[in-house]
């Protein structure tokens, strides 16, 4: 364990376990009435919220000493199917013999790593170094692939580097003009809507763009409600607008971009009326927004889950992009395009090694300069690395097939809450051979496994978070983790140690932190020149820092972009439609989304007494319940071609006719999802299927 | 491609000419690949192409443009002519783009006749093209009204009159426009394009005139009364409508004078007006460019006649799609239709096995100030109307429904609910009893209510109205419950809580304000 850099009776700085905006809070171990507190205070001074919490913040601790506290290994008994407490050696060494055994049988790729984009730095880094080392599988991805891998995807190809926001947060409060494609931030990440709220104080505006009036939309001045599925062409739309209007920033595209004329020529076949009928938005407002669009220069267009979980994601984004080039906005200050990540180490998670193709420093895997330097710092020969494996989802329908592996470890994900079409997934994980899972409570997945693994939670450890800004921050610890709980390091090194791995895994995450750094040494996300004392000192340091005396870089794309010439690609994309259209059968479209009081899969959100776990709920239009003869709490049937689920109507004005909305903290509603795959990001298409629902007799 | 029989008689029969003729062509025969021959370069032949290059087709691809200029979008050129589009801004595909794709262009090519026996087209300089399949996508021409004066000697339209159909004409008539700033016009025919024009002519400062020949506007997708309300409108914008009038000749303009090639003309109509202009544009309907087609001998009735795979039901070599072809006996003027078209027989010719089952046409008046979409045949489809007319406030909507479905539309006047109308009739989705009522109505906007102490008002803190209203000020209510520290969203709700309690309003800004606009869906 790390040594604590302050007494454990005294405040420690740390962030949110939750989402990407990573909030800076403190904590405060304290007694009272006998038994250890711990209590969360804020802290002012971290920008990103300004001492600011929701409900999920401020309850955050409420695990500890929680008998939802998973603080013993479990072993599934092969009898009697029952989980039974394990020692730790006891639990490692079943699990590396088994891997062993399996691995002599299929071969390598037999035994496969799911990660998380909840992990820290340290933890990515080292998984990835697991499985490629330790393992030698390739087979390792992760669900940030389901978080924003559509947005990455785009952005690798047109800046030539994907990092979330590539500019603080703060400075949405600048901006002329805010665009929010699909992002509910109000309710997913509520301390950053100040921002938002500032930029309207000072005069700009706010444009939503989301099939639901949400929270977010509701403190916009613009808002726009398309079709599901439907981004693209409105992105498409509004660039022709621009390009028939003469908006374009020749100078910038000339001087900064290639591929503009393919591009403008492409969507001189997106005329408003046409726009319209695909989107569902009348060619009035488009011409509206397109207007706005116009009219000023600092304008930013922030995209999210909404536009970016689609079999269609990554083009949508490129579409956004596209667009974003044409007015010349990127490297504009106050002005640009960026993506609002998801989860907590969203960021951070695909940088290091965890992605299926990716080393560290976001190196790519198949580039064999890259295999060079990492195996270099791992001290491993480079040819013993394995090549690139199965994305997150074709990884999980793999599982237990004849080709596919036929052990899986789990680091903090909820899988068969989070997965698409989750019923084939859980049919997948049941014909595994050993199924391991490493988390703080008994989530749904870990109810399935062989061997359960309890780890600590943040304020039980030390570690650095990437958050949406490309910030990288540092977690303290606070307090000792319960009696029988160990970090994933620890796991890790364990496991590693006695398959006898040719190096050994550090479980000091400092010293695992110097190590990311020198392996990311040179890479796109490089990390080389940030430690703890400087994010200490500076309230976290921005990637690309290349040398301790590098500034970091706040602000990226000023000068040039990541390709090698300097110059961002514009791309021509097609509208392809959803990949399951409604039909008489099905005649809806169901979406899903988060909402304010859970997080994710809600493993830790829903074992918080403080926070209302309500459950599912399908919302729905007075239109269209009026037309299903269904009143508000109503119990009602929504089925899809993968699955059915029940839950009470919640009957609200502000979503489409034609579309229902399902929260997916709660397993059941992911079993209604569909399963198709972006051909570039392999995002599955979360946030759009042809549903049918019926009320309960 | 039929049989290898007939392929192999037209190797035979074509080899000398090709040699002599075309250098492309021999190379082609050489290597072996399926020759595919497209006649037209609008916007139905331009799909076609994409979707073949999206498809990866094999064969060689050669395009046949009549006109000089890249393939551009045919719609928006009212759009370019009012001066919202620019004109650079509607080409679809560049020379450049057909190049990298290995595609022969060829613009400026008109094609003179197709021989089925020799399986090859003849272009007007005598050129031969061999292929094994041929796509007429030669869209359709503008039809002429019966006009004594309109054509002159030599052929060409008078120079006060112009047609609106090309680029070219586009251009003619901004040039006309440009030269003549505050002249008049008479758009001849009220349909789509004729409004497109008037509108866009107004919008550039002409004084404009329509005239159509039948008893209303738009008469072929709009009913009398939709018609009625389009009138006003266009009466409120300045332009005056003669309807049932035909235009019979060009005469002497009524101010005096005689017709002169620079002057201004008279139009004589048959109810005996003369009206006196500068400038006239006939929009008065296409038809189907099947000259070629009947040249071959293929079958023709308005359109060539395609069956489901958009073969020539004549010759399997042959296709049609966009405004010449005729499938299941009809004929599209629409570019949906002939995308849907291209894109199925770009399928077929890359080996696919898709058909054709007709389209669902939306058709939208581009035209600044006035509203109209027409979905479907609402003047002739069956079924049950539901009708909601407000001709005092310019709006008349009009639904036909089957068994629940929208299975045609027109809204005049009023397109907020366009959108979802849409979403409803390319789904064909069965709506509840009331709804299509309720779509063509405004939503009713709840009035406030006082929220009970148990309403969650703040969600980021969970924190109710009671709460709320038990905190002295703002101050309060965050310190005491966290409120408004979140995402700050509730501190309208926050403030009027407390107002409420002190009956006085309470200071500072942010949170929520109303929405400047909302699309209803």
């Amino acid at each position: 364990m790390t040594t604590l850099s302050t007494g454990p009776d005294t405040t420690v700085n740390t962030h949110c376990p939750y989402c990407s905006l990573q909030c800076g809070m403190k904590l405060q171990p304290g007694r009272a009435a006998g038994r250890p507190t711990l209590e969360v205070l804020p802290w002012a001074e971290f920008p990103v919220n300004e001492g600011g919490l929701c409900r999920k913040g401020w309850t955050s601790t409420g695990l500890r000493g929680s008998r939802e506290r998973l603080t013993t290994p479990l072993v599934r008994d092969r009898e009697t199917g029952a989980l039974a407490a394990a020692t730790w050696d006891e639990a490692l060494d079943l699990v590396a013999g088994r891997i062993a055994g399996i691995q002599d049988e299929h071969g390598k790729d037999g035994v496969a790593i799911f990660g998380g984009g909840g992990l820290t730095n340290e933890k990515a880094y080292q998984l990835g170094k697991f499985a490629r080392v330790a393992l030698g599988t390739s087979q390792i991805d992760y669900n940030g692939r389901w978080c924003m891998s559509s947005a990455a995807s785009a952005g690798t190809r047109t800046f030539g580097v994907d990092r979330g926001l590539p500019f603080p947060l703060a400075d949405v409060e600048q901006a002329d003009l805010v665009l929010l494609v699909g992002s509910n931030m109000a309710e997913t990440m509520p301390p950053a809507a100040r921002h938002l709220d500032r930029c309207r104080d000072n005069g700009g505006k706010v444009v939503v763009i989301d099939p639901r009036v949400t929270s977010t939309a509701e403190r916009a001045d613009v808002v726009v409600q398309p079709v599901p599925g439907t981004d693209l062409v409105l992105a498409l739309g509004l660039l022709h607008l621009v390009i028939a209007g003469g908006h374009v920033d020749t100078e910038y595209v000339e001087s900064r971009t290639h591929g503009f004329q393919a591009v403008a020529d492409s969507v001189a076949a997106w005329w408003p009326e046409r726009v319209e009928r695909v989107t569902g938005v009348s060619a009035d407002e488009l011409r509206a927004l397109a207007d706005l669009v116009v009219s000023t220069r600092r304008v930013m267009i922030l995209t999210a889950r909404g536009a970016e979980q689609h079999a269609t994601g990554s083009d949508t984004v490129l579409a956004w992009l596209d667009l974003a080039l044409a007015l010349g906005l990127p490297g504009r200050p106050f002005a640009g395009y960026g993506c609002l990540t998801g989860q907590g180490n969203g960021q951070g998670g695909r940088e290091h090694g965890q992605k299926n193709d990716q080393l560290p420093g976001y190196r790519m895997l198949v580039d064999p300069a890259a295999r060079e330097h990492v195996a270099g710092v791992w001290g491993v020969d480079p040819d013993s690395l394995p090549g690139p494996g199965r994305s997150a989802y074709e990884l999980l329908d793999a599982l237990g097939t004849d080709a596919g592996p036929k052990a899986l470890l789990v680091f903090g994900s909820n899988i068969v809450v989070s997965s698409p079409n989750a019923t084939h997934v859980e049919d997948r994980l049941n014909s595994l051979d050993l199924l391991v899972v490493c988390d703080i409570v008994m989530s749904e997945t870990a109810a399935m496994a062989d061997v359960v693994l309890p780890v600590t939670q943040w304020a039980e450890e030390t570690g650095t978070m990437t958050n949406l800004e490309g910030r990288v921050i540092l977690r303290r610890q606070a307090v000792a983790p319960p009696r029988g709980v160990h970090s994933d390091l620890d796991v890790i090194s364990g496991l590693a140690e006695r398959l006898k791995a040719p190096i050994t895994f550090s479980t000091d995450p400092e010293e695992v932190f110097e190590e990311l750094g020198r392996a990311s040494a040179g890479g796109k996300a490089d990390y080389a020149g940030i430690s703890y004392e400087r994010i200490d000192a500076e309230q976290g340091v921005f990637w690309p820092c290349p040398s301790p005396a590098h500034p970091g870089t706040p602000r990226m794309f000023t000068e040039r972009f990541a390709h090698p010439d300097g110059r961002a690609r514009m791309h021509v994309v097609e509208h392809r439609g959803t990949a399951e259209p409604v039909d008489a059968e099905y005649p809806l479209h169901l979406t899903t989304g988060r909402i304010l009081a859970q997080y994710q899969s809600g493993a830790q959100t829903r074992r918080i007494t403080d926070l209302p776990d309500d459950g599912a709920f399908l919302e729905m239009h007075p239109v269209l319940a009026a037309r299903l003869g269904i009143a508000d709490g109503d119990p009602v049937t929504v089925s899809t071609r993968r699955g059915r689920l029940q839950a009470p109507a919640r009957v609200v004005p502000t979503i489409r006719h034609d579309t229902v909305f399902a929260p997916f903290h709660w397993l059941g509603v992911n079993r209604l999802t569909n399963d198709a795959l972006d051909p570039a990001s392999r995002m599955p298409e979360f946030k759009v299927c042809a549903a049918a629902v019926e009320a309960q007799a | 491609m039929s049989t290898p029989e007939i392929n192999a008689d037209i190797n035979a029969g074509i080899n000398a000419d090709i040699d002599a003729d075309l250098d492309a062509g021999t190379s082609d025969q050489q290597d072996g690949r399926e020759r595919l021959v497209v006649v037209g370069n609008g916007m139905a032949a331009t799909r076609l192409v994409e979707q073949l290059v999206a498809n990866g087709y094999p064969g060689h691809v050669t395009v046949l443009g009549d006109e000089e200029v890249p393939a551009y979008n045919r719609i928006l050129l009212s759009a370019v002519l009012e001066g919202t589009h620019d004109r650079d801004a509607i080409t679809l595909r560049r020379g450049d783009w057909f190049a990298e794709h290995g595609i022969d262009l060829r613009l400026g090519s008109r094609v003179l006749a197709v021989d089925r026996d020799y399986g090859d087209v003849m272009l007007v300089d005598g050129t031969t093209i061999p292929f094994d399949r041929l796509v007429l996508a030669t869209g359709s021409i503008p039809t002429l009204p019966p006009m004594r004066g309109l054509i002159r000697h030599d052929g060409s339209l008078h120079p006060r009159v112009h047609a609106f159909r090309s680029v070219a004409d586009c251009e003619g008539l901004d040039e006309a426009v440009t030269a003549r700033p505050g002249s008049r016009a008479v758009v001849v025919g009220g349909g789509l394009l004729g409004l497109q024009v008037a509108r866009a002519l107004s919008l550039r400062g002409l004084q404009v005139e329509v005239v159509e020949a039948t008893e209303h506007l738009l008469s072929r997708q709009v009913d009398e009364a939709g018609a009625k309300v389009l009138r006003r409108s266009l009466t409120k914008l300045g332009t005056t409508v003669y309807t049932g009038a035909r235009v019979t000749r060009l005469v002497d303009p009524p101010s005096g004078g005689s017709v002169t090639d620079d002057g201004p003309v008279g139009l004589q109509l048959d109810n005996g007006f003369v009206l006196e202009t500068d400038l006239v544009v006939l929009t008065a309907g296409g038809r189907p460019s099947t000259a070629l087609a009947r040249g071959a001998g293929l079958e023709v009735r308005r359109g060539i006649v395609v069956d489901d795979t958009l073969t020539s039901v004549t010759d399997g070599r042959i296709s049609a799609i966009g405004d010449c072809a005729q499938h299941g006996g009809v004929v599209h003027g629409f570019v949906a239709p002939a995308w849907e078209q291209a894109s199925v027989l770009a399928n077929r010719l890359c080996g696919g096995d898709v058909t054709h089952a007709g389209s669902r046409v939306v058709a939208r008046l581009r035209a600044t100030d006035l509203d109209v979409a027409v979905l479907g045949d609402p003047v002739g489809a069956d079924g049950e109307v539901v009708e909601v007319s407000n001709p005092l406030a310019g709006k008349h909507s009009r639904l036909v429904v089957q068994d629940g479905r929208i299975v045609a539309a027109s809204l005049v006047g009023d397109l907020s609910r366009v959108g979802i109308i849409t979403q409803h009739y390319d789904h064909g989705t069965v709506l509840g009893i009331k709804e299509h009522g309720d779509l063509l109505l405004p939503d009713v906007v709840p009035t406030p209510t006082v929220l009970p102490d148990e309403a969650e008002v703040c969600a980021c803190a969970g924190v109710t109205a009671g709460a709320i209203r038990a905190c002295t000020s703002l101050e309060h209510v965050k310190e005491s419950t966290r409120a408004t520290t979140g995402c700050g969203g509730c501190a309208n709700a926050c403030r009027d809580l407390l107002a409420e309690k002190l009956g006085a309003p309470v200071g500072g800004t942010g949170g929520t304000r109303p929405h400047a606009a909302f699309t209803t869906a």
